[in-house]
């Protein structure tokens, strides 16, 4: 199980950087407007 | 409480421009926002990286939307304009934002693109608020999900420390996991819980307890032992350490806070729909003699501006040239035209009847009479109601003894486990929900506030809820209240062999073409559809005569018969008999002139003050209730008798002096009855505030005299009893809360002091309390009782209107 000295830490990496993710989401407007977007596909042309 | 100053703002404001510029698909209208000094109030300079010319970013709502598809179609149109960047529209917020290059275009010329494409799109005014609460709701989101994705990870780090047998999880493991667990609460506390320090150290520098106190010292508290835990384990804190319960009691915490949030911005955001609209606009005479449309907003004292017939007066001023009527309901109450020659004054917000003006304007926007009457009314300082006082008063010495339970928690706790009894100390710290007990009142206050203003009722004081939930008895003055503004026909009595309704459609005939009181009453009873329909007569050289009436050449359609002189309007313009004696009205003549002969009369018109349809079921609705209604008006007793017997009052009293009603009021105050007064404010003043609650109806009220409680901005007297049924709800609401609050306190603070209350779950215990209480004041904003529905008990609430767009 030595293999979680390394996997245990990179998790920690990981949720950093989902962290990141998830502000660049939020600060950018991702979450506003959520429904349109999907209908969006719907649009001829 | 801002959004009821705002909403009061907003109405003046919106009052002024519907009455001001009165063709609202006038792109005159929309050319205004070509001058870049109006941009700043629907958008701002845009200035993205890279950008190589000035952009501006303007924000519109959008009318007519009703679908996706056409938030698409809208987008289109506005892309497809050269100079336009980028354009976004939304169909579930109705709203659109532009990035446009001013270089290369202006604001009318992409508006005209949305009304090409078959929508309307106004400047939003209040687009800067809406911006603030963006980025508010943002930071909100944000935060929230720091707390909720860093409590699942931690969760998964602490998950062996729970199921592992002893010996199944070494020690250097144990430590790995910590320490993970450790950096991944880093986030959550120093910037998840941002607001609950932040707060905590306001109040620590005021010397104050508030709600947040307690929490932000529970957060500390754990994040120190678990920290202490995690860098000694052999230590003292070294047995367990908390990071899940922390984060997890955050994660709860911030739930709550951002549903309230998003509650809150619902209120906020239907009150600042009302300020979008087009800048009102008039015509101001330039140096060289011409007129050019200006806005409002623009005018100085010394500008001549030129104020057509149908428009109201922008600003207070004196009249330069020509001689008008005026109608100045707004402000005095009186619906009787005046009249205003050269060099008498007009005041803003009065509406010019007749002939197009000069005026010269002395005072503008606060200055003028109106905005100094708005202003007083928004300086009215909105006392506390007496519950939440009370409960102010019990909030903070709760706190106190909260503060001393959980040290003495922590002390009992010591010698058996230091690190059980800090965490202890942290469930009581945690779960006492005070914040239910201070919230309980404004909250549902609030609610209801907002939803009276979203309905046209305008609370001034919030201690008027509370009183309006007590009363028993409800006082109408007659003028403007029971009645509507302006008259109708009651009947028609013809002289001659004419036929009433050709009499009335010869008279409407005229009619239309005046401005007048009676005038538009005579035109609307003749497009009655009840009636026949009227004839089409052709009209030639309408006169209109001040005071007395008007007179034409009237023709028949076809043109057939020879044209006869007609004169219309009083017993002497009309050459006819003086007045008929009894009735209860004003009389109005027709009659036809011959050629060098007498006038002959035709028909005479009755015309009275009209009862609002709605007041025999608001009468009914109030009885149901058990609220006892009456009447007491300064008119004549014939007439006010009339009304009553209309309107199913059985008490009432006419040839009332404003001394004759405070008597009444006091009479029955001494017997112990609670009386809400609603009358028009003008000759009310004392009586309205001497009662306990008071209405004023807006439309023609004072508002600087105008001492009520309640203002009605619409037409609506239903809304009285729906008031009533709205603030006994609210009380009810709010004694719930009490009494939750109460008990809930009661029963979890033992059981944390037991020991029984982990930390998360004195977290959840919390931020479901106080999510409670707001929820349960949030039935208050569903809208008001149908006003059948009033005084029934136990009867579901029907939502009876949205009155402004619904936004996400």
């Amino acid at each position: 199980m030595d293999i979680l000295y390394l996997l245990i830490p990179l998790s920690v990496v990981l949720v950093l950087l989902v962290l990141l993710g998830l502000w660049w989401a939020v600060y950018r407007g991702q979450f506003e407007n959520v429904e349109q977007e999907g209908e969006r596909i719907l649009r001829d042309g | 409480m801002s959004m009821i100053f705002a909403a009061a703002q907003d109405t003046r404001d919106a009052a002024i421009a519907s009455q001001v510029h009165r063709s609202p698909a006038d792109p005159e209208g929309e050319s205004l926002l070509d001058d870049p000094q109006e941009w700043a109030s629907f958008g701002r300079p845009s200035a993205p990286a890279g950008a190589t010319a000035d952009l501006w970013e303007s924000h519109v709502v959008v009318e007519g939307m009703h679908c996706a598809a056409c938030a698409l179609t809208i987008e289109d149109a506005l892309r497809s304009v050269p100079g336009v960047e980028r354009a976004e529209v939304s169909a579930a917020t109705q709203r659109a934002r532009v990035v446009w290059q001013p270089g290369q275009v202006l604001p009318s010329q992409w508006l005209a693109a949305v009304r090409k494409a078959g929508y309307r799109a106004l400047p939003a005014m209040d687009a800067m608020a809406r911006d603030q609460r963006v980025r508010e709701h943002r930071k909100a989101l944000w935060r929230w999900l720091v707390a909720g994705f860093c409590m699942m990870q931690v969760m998964m780090y602490a998950w062996p420390a729970y199921v592992a047998e002893p010996g199944d999880l070494s020690a250097e493991m144990e430590q790995l996991l910590r320490w993970a667990s450790w950096v991944i609460t880093l986030p959550v506390v120093f910037f998840a819980c941002g607001p609950f320090f932040g707060s905590a150290l306001r109040d620590i520098r005021q010397r104050r307890v508030s709600m947040d106190l307690p929490v932000a010292l529970g957060m500390a508290i754990t994040f120190v032992v678990s920290t202490a835990g995690t860098f000694e384990p052999d230590g003292v804190f070294g047995q367990e350490v908390y990071y899940d319960s922390l984060t997890m009691f955050v994660f709860f915490l911030l739930t709550g806070r951002w549903l309230e949030l998003r509650l809150r911005d619902r209120t906020a955001g239907a009150l600042e729909a009302v300020m979008n609209r087009l800048p009102a606009s008039v015509e101001r005479r330039m140096p060289d003699g011409a007129f050019e449309r200006v806005a409002v907003r623009r005018l100085g004292p010394g500008d001549v501006v030129r104020v057509l017939p149908g428009e109201a007066f922008p600003a207070d001023g004196r009249l330069v040239e020509g001689r008008t009527l005026v109608d100045e309901a707004l402000l005095t109450g009186e619906s009787t035209p005046v009249v205003r020659n050269v060099g008498e004054v007009a005041t803003a917000g009065s509406y010019n009847l007749q002939s197009a003006v000069l005026m010269q304007v002395q005072g503008v926007g606060a200055d003028t009479r109106f905005g100094q009457i708005v202003a007083l009314m928004e300086s009215a300082s909105l006392q506390k109601p007496r519950l939440a006082q009370l409960a102010d008063k019990v909030a903070r010495p709760f706190l106190l003894l909260v503060l001393l339970a959980a040290g003495l928690a922590a002390v009992w706790w010591w010698p058996t486990d230091p690190g059980r009894a800090l965490m202890v100390a942290v469930s009581v710290l945690i779960v006492t929900c005070p914040c239910a007990l201070s919230l309980a009142t404004p909250v549902a206050m609030l609610s209801a506030a907002g939803t009276l203003a979203r309905h046209g009722v305008l609370v001034r004081n919030l201690q008027g809820l509370e009183a309006l939930a007590s009363v028993d008895t409800v006082v109408f003055d007659k003028t403007g209240t029971l009645t509507r503004d302006g008259m109708a026909v009651r009947s028609v009595r013809n002289h001659t062999d004419l036929d009433p309704d050709e009499a009335l459609s010869l008279a409407a005939s005229l009619a239309r073409h005046s401005l007048h009181p009676v005038s538009r009453a005579l035109a609307a009873a003749a497009n009655d559809p009840q009636r026949a329909q009227p004839q089409q007569w052709q009209v030639e050289e309408l006169q209109e005569h001040s005071g007395l009436g008007l007179t034409a050449l009237v023709r028949d359609a076809e043109g057939r018969l020879p044209a006869r002189r007609l004169l219309l309007g009083s017993a002497r313009h009309a050459g006819a008999p003086g007045e008929q004696g009894g009735g209860v009205g004003q009389w109005v003549f027709l009659s036809w002139q011959p050629e060098g002969g007498a006038p002959q009369e035709l028909a005479r018109f009755e015309l009275t003050e009209d009862l609002r349809p709605e007041a025999p079921r608001v009468v009914a609705a109030l009885r149901r209730a058990g609220v006892d209604v009456q009447l007491l008006s300064g008119d004549r007793s014939p007439a006010a008798a009339r009304l009553a017997a209309q309107a199913g009052i059985e008490h009432w009293r006419g040839d009332c002096s404003p001394q004759d009603k405070l008597d009444v009021l006091h009479g029955l105050q001494s017997q112990g009855h609670r009386v809400v007064m609603v009358g028009d404010g003008l000759n009310d003043g004392p009586v309205l505030a001497g009662a306990h609650v008071s209405f004023a109806f807006g439309r023609s009220v004072p508002l600087a005299q105008s001492r009520s409680d309640f203002v009605v901005l619409g037409d609506d007297l239903s809304l009285v009893a729906q008031s009533i049924a709205l603030a006994r709800k609210t009380l009810r609401v709010v004694r719930q809360n009490l009494w939750w609050a109460a008990g809930y306190n009661a029963l979890s603070v033992p059981l944390a002091i037991a020991g029984y209350m982990p930390a998360w779950l004195a977290g959840l215990g919390m931020a479901l309390s106080s999510l409670l209480v707001v929820l349960n004041a949030a039935r208050l904003s569903f809208g008001l009782q149908a006003l059948a529905e009033t005084g029934l008990q136990g009867t579901a609430d029907l939502p009876l209107t949205q009155a402004a767009p619904r936004a996400v």
